[in-house]
């Protein structure tokens, strides 16, 4: 059975690309309309410099702004939670952030910040995609905690801080962290949105050579970078998931099987 | 162990949404003494618990301030943190009050040894069952080796026999201690075998004092007519609210 999870999808994938390959090449489709696997390989090898680039650079702006809103919304959460009156206040401004769609502000942000420094413009879209999924998990998180974990903390004369570090936050921790598996994914999704916003010239992100090749009709190209975003996505889910299954499996129930 | 004489004088508890959990409580709990207070559920006797602890400010009245470091506080559920071992656990309270590394080491060792657990110290919450999280949490209370214990039902959810000898090493750790301990249960053959005294209640009141008879009290106490008077005199009290 656990051979089966790995054997199963890699099968089908393989099986899915042949058949793409062999549609392709007996159908004669150009590539400038569907390329065949072999040749998306081809452009990726080709271009392999130029492309683990980019990754990189859409790479950077999606921890960047990962990073930022784990501790902002964690950060602006336990704020939430602390002081209701500035929950109260800020709440609806944070939703009002949260719905708009953010390709509509993207452009401002671009105005504001982006003349200077294009990296900081894109990094601050990706935020506010990425941002609430952490901010309310978070909150959740921490208002879930035991009632009378806090009353004995309270009766051991905890300070603000211990209740933090001792409490708080660990109790927190599984929310948080499913938190940070939704905003890791909406990060890179933001990266892309704020890049395809900036357009050429401003960015050398994957998003950016997806456009560019889809402007000279190298589909395979566009292809290829397309599988490395996909790859990037799958690398950075596996990656908090792991993080997750570090930090909870010693204790957490739905690592007790 | 300087213990406190506690007095509860005129004390009213009305909630926000305007339900009233206590209405002039008199009481007096002496040091050392051993009380339970008995009552079927929702008659303030959780609340009365929360209001000495001072986890609750009263609506109105006074009592004897206890400082937080002098209650060791047993909820009726286990209470643990379920990331940290059984020991740790037992020494958060410590840590969070500043005691040094030996010390608490020694009061882990100690307070394990009271409640019978030294061989489970490392144990995570989950690894235990549900009567020895009760004694990790009983450990953890006698840890900061209070003068005044408040037990809120702690042994409510446990199974008869669990129970039993929970009850009877309470006894044991109230001898060896010497503190004063106020025991909230709605069992009234739980009240007759563990306290000196029961108050009884009513809604938002005391019924009844009741003085359960203590001389020549041996292990079989469960079976004797002293005990099977106390538990008709505190079912009499309760009256037609009577739980058993």
């Amino acid at each position: 059975m656990a051979k089966l999870k790995w054997l199963l999808p890699l099968g089908l994938g393989v099986a899915l690309l042949s058949l793409w390959e062999l549609a392709v090449r007996s159908a004669g489709i150009p590539v400038f309309v569907l390329p065949p696997p072999s040749g998306i390989c081809v452009a990726l090898l080709e271009n392999g410099a130029a492309l683990g680039g980019s990754l990189l650079v859409t790479l950077k702006i999606t921890a960047l702004a990962f990073f930022w809103a784990v501790l902002g919304g964690v950060g602006l959460a336990i704020v939430f939670t602390r002081a209701r009156l500035i929950e109260l206040a800020l709440y609806p401004y944070v939703v009002t952030l949260q719905v708009t769609p953010v390709v509509a502000i993207a452009p401002l942000i671009l105005i504001w910040v982006g003349f200077d420094n294009v990296d900081r413009a894109l990094i601050i879209i990706a935020w506010i995609v990425a941002f609430f999924p952490m901010l309310t998990n978070s909150v959740q998180g921490l208002r879930s905690i035991d009632p009378q974990l806090h009353d004995l903390m309270t009766l051991s004369g905890a300070s603000w801080s211990q209740r933090l570090l001792y409490l708080e936050l660990p109790a927190a921790l599984p929310a948080i962290l499913t938190g940070a598996k939704i905003s890791g994914g909406l990060a890179l999704i933001g990266a892309v949105v704020a890049e395809f916003v900036a357009g050429s010239g401003a960015s050398t992100g994957l998003a950016w050579r997806i456009i560019e090749a889809g402007n000279r009709l190298e589909i395979a190209l566009m292809f290829a970078a397309l599988a490395l975003l996909s790859v990037l996505g799958i690398a950075l889910f596996y990656a908090l998931s792991l993080m997750e299954y570090l930090m909870l499996r010693r204790w957490h129930e739905s690592y007790q099987r | 162990m300087i213990t406190p004489h506690l007095r509860l004088s005129d004390i009213s508890l009305t909630y926000d949404t305007g339900l009233t959990a206590l209405n002039a409580i008199h009481a007096d709990f002496a040091p050392g003494s051993f009380t339970a207070l008995v009552g079927p559920s929702g008659c303030g006797k959780s609340s009365l618990l929360r209001v000495l602890a001072g986890l609750q400010p009263p609506s109105s009245g006074t009592l004897t301030a206890i400082e937080s470091n002098d209650i060791g506080f047993v909820f009726q559920e286990p209470t643990l943190l379920a990331w940290k071992s059984a020991a740790e656990n037992i020494a958060l309270p410590l840590r969070i009050s500043g005691l040094g590394r030996a010390e608490i080491d020694r009061r882990i060792d100690a307070a394990l040894r009271l409640v019978g657990l030294q061989a489970r110290a490392d144990a995570l919450p989950r690894q235990l069952s549900g009567g020895m999280k009760m004694r990790v949490s009983l450990a953890r209370a006698l840890a900061k080796q209070p003068p005044v214990l408040l037990m809120d039902e702690p042994f409510a959810a446990l199974d008869e026999l669990t129970r039993f000898r929970l009850d009877d090493d309470l006894r044991a750790i109230w001898h060896q201690t010497g503190c004063t301990i106020i025991f909230v249960t709605h069992s009234v053959t739980e009240a007759a075998y563990l306290a000196e005294r029961a108050l009884v209640m009513g809604p938002g009141h005391i019924k009844t004092e009741l003085q359960i008879e203590q001389s020549g009290r041996g292990d079989d106490f469960r079976s004797t007519a002293a005990f099977h008077r106390a538990c008709a005199d505190i079912s009499a009290a309760l009256g037609a609210q009577g739980v058993m």
